[in-house]
């Protein structure tokens, strides 16, 4: 059992248990360093021409809103979205407003029908990258940013792409860090 | 904590209750925050300078450090590679050394007499000022920005609007500047729009980038002459932040609606890159120029308008002033076609010392 996982009300734990308790709590960050740390990738000075690398930062909160919901609270996601625009240079409140959407439809769809297939989530996750596609490219255009479509829906295809990628690593951290038989 | 799934789904507490209420308002408070700040940033685009700054002086050294393994194989690979081949190379550089030998002869008389020209009608040229060498730090080809980063900024006398420069030819304009690292505005940047003469015909035109490998050549004057593959795009100086002279890009399809052209520069292979002071100093008082500034979205390039008479006197007058300085940076790149004798009559005697070959 690592800390955070326990039932038991802090009053009643033993010392040791309330060592451990503390020296988990770091894990709580897991979901938000993992989706800055994805972030930061996307700014690697590799120019690539014609292709778009895949937009990380929504594959991790996607990933975390339905493995963690707890840890990845649309707050969060609004923060990290904000650090996301600034850092890629777009306009405010494009990826601070559709990473906390992200997480809230996630979330809300997971709590409602429950845990299904990886094939049907990959899915949902394309559905998903679609509509942020389709709204960032909207949301840019407000702002003043003339970006074509199909750059985004190639965006679109890499990000797809590259969800079993984050995926598995998401899921390595949550199995060795988050989860409960650890 | 959630996985795997708690068994208990309905909300019976009154603390859970509670719990379920506040981070609904708390979403609906964040998403609600996040279109202010769209809207914020659609009213006043240099919404959040301060805070942009602060992110690209973190991320910048973050690649500084992270990319010197990456130079190293890079340079090394770079090196292995210099040895193959290298008889057949040094072959091909000879003899272009040869034909580049007679044609910079007559280069530096055509420049001299240039410049007795310029002296006789007092032709007052600002000089552009080296300001820093940056290192590329970073980027972000995240889709829709093209931008690098680069490992100067406030401190070393950056500030938004100048333009990035390697000996090759253009790599962009700075955007928001840090304390020490910059964000540049690639030419391929679907907001970036970089005034150019073609260097053939000298007929000046935008070069507009669409976020992809290439560069459309919008808004030419006198649409109705045909763009040819290898048609150099130099900087024409309009605008006042790039130098007329600068190379810009190659034209690789001219039949294209709207042309397209390879820019000189790739980013990608860059190591340091020059920023000068803007070509002409912009009063204190005003702004930098915008990417929003309505020049192209009004002109379209879709119907440029047929513009004869202005055609010629315009090309006429722009000619000087361009050739001197792009003869100087001009490595060895495309040589000049012999559609050149179809140029307005005054472009021909620029063009033609450099037509003999040995």
């Amino acid at each position: 059992m690592n800390g955070l996982n326990t039932d038991i009300p802090y009053r009643l734990m033993s010392s040791d248990e309330r060592l451990r308790w503390w020296t988990g709590q770091w894990r709580r960050i897991i979901p938000a360093a993992v989706t800055l740390g994805l972030t930061l990738v996307l700014t690697m000075p590799v120019f690539s021409t014609g292709a778009a690398l895949p937009q990380l930062g929504l594959l991790s909160v996607f990933v975390w809103a339905m493995f963690q919901p707890g840890l990845m609270p649309p707050w969060l996601a609004f923060l990290l979205g904000l650090v996301a625009d600034v850092l890629l240079g777009l306009p405010l409140g494009i990826n601070a407003c559709l990473f906390p959407l992200t997480a809230l439809f996630v979330q809300n769809f997971e709590a409602r029908f429950g845990h299904h297939v990886y094939g049907f989530d990959w899915l949902m996750l394309g559905a998903v990258a679609l509509a942020y596609a389709v709204l960032a490219w909207q949301f840019l255009h407000f702002a003043g940013n003339d970006a074509a479509l199909w750059v985004l829906l190639l965006q679109w295809m890499t990000t797809v792409a590259a969800y079993p990628v984050v995926v598995a690593l998401c899921a390595s951290l949550q199995r060795r860090f988050l989860g409960s038989s650890v | 904590m959630d996985w795997p799934p708690a068994n208990r789904r309905s909300r019976t507490t009154r603390r859970e209750q509670n719990l379920a209420l506040l981070s609904a308002v708390a979403s609906g408070a964040v998403i609600a925050v996040a279109l202010v700040l769209l809207l914020l940033s659609r009213s006043n685009p240099e919404t959040g300078a301060r805070l942009r700054g602060t992110a690209i002086d973190v991320a910048a050294p973050i690649w500084s450090v992270v990319r010197v393994p990456f130079d190293a194989l890079g340079a090394g690979a770079d090196w292995v590679g210099d040895y193959f081949a290298a008889v057949s190379r040094n072959r091909i550089l000879q003899a272009q050394n040869a034909a580049q030998a007679h044609a910079l002869q007559q280069q530096a008389a055509v420049l001299r007499e240039n410049a007795q020209l310029k002296a006789l009608l007092k032709v007052v040229e600002p000089g552009p000022r080296v300001l820093a060498v940056a290192r590329i730090a970073g980027a972000s080809s995240g889709g829709v920005v093209r931008s690098a980063l680069i490992s100067a900024g406030h401190d070393h006398g950056l500030a938004p609007g100048q333009p990035v420069r390697v000996a090759d030819g253009l790599v962009g304009r700075t955007l928001e500047t840090g304390n020490h690292s910059a964000r540049v505005l690639l030419l391929t940047d679907v907001n970036s729009r970089v005034p150019v003469l073609i260097e053939r015909t000298g007929q000046p035109a935008l070069a507009i980038g669409n976020n992809g490998g290439l560069l459309e050549v919008r808004d030419r004057v006198g649409a109705e002459v045909p763009l040819v593959a290898g048609d150099r795009l130099i900087t024409s100086g309009d605008g006042g932040i790039f130098a007329p002279g600068i190379p810009v890009a190659v034209v690789v399809n001219g039949k294209a609606e709207p042309p397209l052209a390879r820019p000189f520069v790739n980013p990608l292979g860059l190591g340091l890159v020059l920023v000068e002071t803007p070509y002409l100093p912009v009063p204190t008082t005003t702004e930098t120029p915008h990417d929003s500034t309505p020049i192209p979205r009004e002109a379209g390039g879709s119907r440029p308008k047929p513009m004869p008479a202005s055609t010629s006197p315009r090309a006429v007058a722009s000619a000087p002033s361009a050739t001197p300085s792009s003869a100087a940076p001009a490595g060895g790149a495309v040589p000049p076609t012999p559609l050149a004798s179809k140029a307005p009559a005054g472009k021909t005697p620029v063009t033609k010392p450099a037509q003999p070959q040995p």
